[in-house]
């Protein structure tokens, strides 16, 4: 097997001087994450899909504006989450998220009986559909923090904030989500 | 991180997310100045693969280190002098970690499609892109292998004595790659992480496009036999 590291700031700096072979590589060593952030903010796979391509595009023309050194993710995720965000403006409205139909455990897990089972998978549609219900800035940093699992760092530089108020919306958050789920047994 | 945050962490891998899309060709098509091609991928997919065909049967050609490409769906078939060296590996090994069906999907992030015969066979997963499960089929052990569709997500390699022919499965384009020896597979896994592991194949094989799956059949069946378990792929 040949194990080949992404060797990302050279990347960078190919495609600063317009090798697009340099930049097709990055684009596709992010593409993933960028539509998965691009769809939880949009809510929709064609705007997604769209908000990523015009961000790619975007990117590579301002990469003379890309600090060198700095962190390549967090800045296509600033971009990528503008284009999403600016389509769910748009479009006025955001397509609610939706759990797999199956329930996925753990490798060695036990298997749950039909009961747990259904009780499991309510309380994982509680809280979901808890979250949906939040203001758009909180769910946002729902969506970035835990669903991506994105770095508070990450999320505030996706988001356009700063990270003591990614802290900050968080906390409100996640107290609204405990309130709805303590009213709503 | 309080027992909130970590159900929300849950939550997150458990959400109905849609396949991701391959980006990089729209975004270097558009960098590069040239508008979309007006056709479904699959459609050109399949008419460049026709055509490579048509011309690698009909016009001799000097030798080179590569002879000519063929695409389908997630699979670049290539023609090649000569085979790399390769790892070997028995027909059923080397497929990856053996998982339950629900796991493996998590794994790979799509429902895979499978021949009622598969039953509740493992499904092996390497490196969280490629799926596989081995059946068996007219006496014989068929390995089924799939993976999302994207531009050189496997790459095959073939030597000048093996034929690759168009195929349908189900009105969806394939190709049947048959004969003249050993075949390398290499593929790149699903971060684009530039892994390469090339295996020797032995067998023909069946590659096929379903929505956004690229689906490989390898086995000693014949043509027919092959074409007939893949569209009891479901």
């Amino acid at each position: 097997m040949v194990d080949r590291p992404l060797d990302e700031t050279g990347l960078v700096e190919l495609a600063r001087r317009g090798d697009l072979r340099a930049w097709e590589t990055i684009v596709r060593a992010h593409q993933g994450i960028a539509f998965r952030t691009a769809y939880l903010l949009c809510g929709s796979s064609a705007d997604a899909e769209e908000a990523v391509q015009d961000a790619f595009v975007k990117a590579y023309r301002a990469l003379g504006r890309f600090r060198r050194g700095a962190p390549l993710r967090p800045w296509l995720l600033r971009i990528v989450a503008n284009e999403a965000k600016n389509r769910r403006r748009a479009a006025g409205r955001r397509e609610a998220l939706a759990l797999r139909v199956a329930a996925y455990d753990r490798p060695g897990d036990a298997v749950p009986s039909p009961e747990a089972a259904l009780l499991r998978g309510e309380a994982r549609a509680r809280l979901l559909a808890a979250v949906e219900r939040l203001p758009d800035e909180h769910r946002d940093a729902i969506a970035c923090r835990y669903f991506l699992e994105l770095s508070e760092e990450e999320t505030a530089a996706a988001l356009g904030i700063r990270r003591g108020t990614v802290k900050s919306r968080l906390s409100r958050a996640l107290e609204r989500l405990r309130a709805e789920l303590e009213e709503k047994p | 991180m309080s027992e909130l945050e970590q159900r929300l962490v849950a939550l997150g891998r458990e959400l109905d997310l849609p396949f991701e899309p391959e980006v990089a060709p729209a975004v270097l098509e558009r960098l590069e100045g040239r508008r979309p091609f007006p056709w479904r991928p699959v459609v050109l997919a399949f008419a460049v693969a026709a055509i490579s065909v048509g011309t690698a049967l009909s016009v001799p050609e000097a030798r080179s280190a590569i002879l000519r490409f063929f695409h389908l769906g997630g699979a670049s078939v290539v023609r090649v002098e000569t085979l790399p060296p390769a790892v070997e590996r028995s027909q059923a090994g080397g497929l990856g970690e053996p998982l339950p069906r629900a796991e493996a999907e998590r794994r790979v992030g799509f429902r895979l499609l499978l021949p009622p015969s598969a039953g509740d066979a493992p499904v092996h997963v390497l490196r969280g892109s490629l799926a596989s499960v081995v059946v068996r089929s007219e006496g014989r052990t068929v390995v089924l292998s799939e993976f999302r569709s994207r531009p050189e997500a496997l790459r095959k390699l073939v030597g000048p004595e093996t034929t690759v022919e168009p195929v349908q499965v189900d009105e969806q384009p394939g190709l049947w790659i048959a004969g003249g020896g050993p075949h390398v597979l290499t593929y790149f896994d699903r971060d684009s992480r530039y892994r390469e592991q090339p295996i020797l194949v032995h067998g023909d094989v069946l590659l096929w496009v379903r929505g956004t799956l690229t689906l490989r059949l390898e086995g000693r069946l014949t043509k027919a036999q092959a074409l007939e378990l893949a569209r009891q792929v479901r």
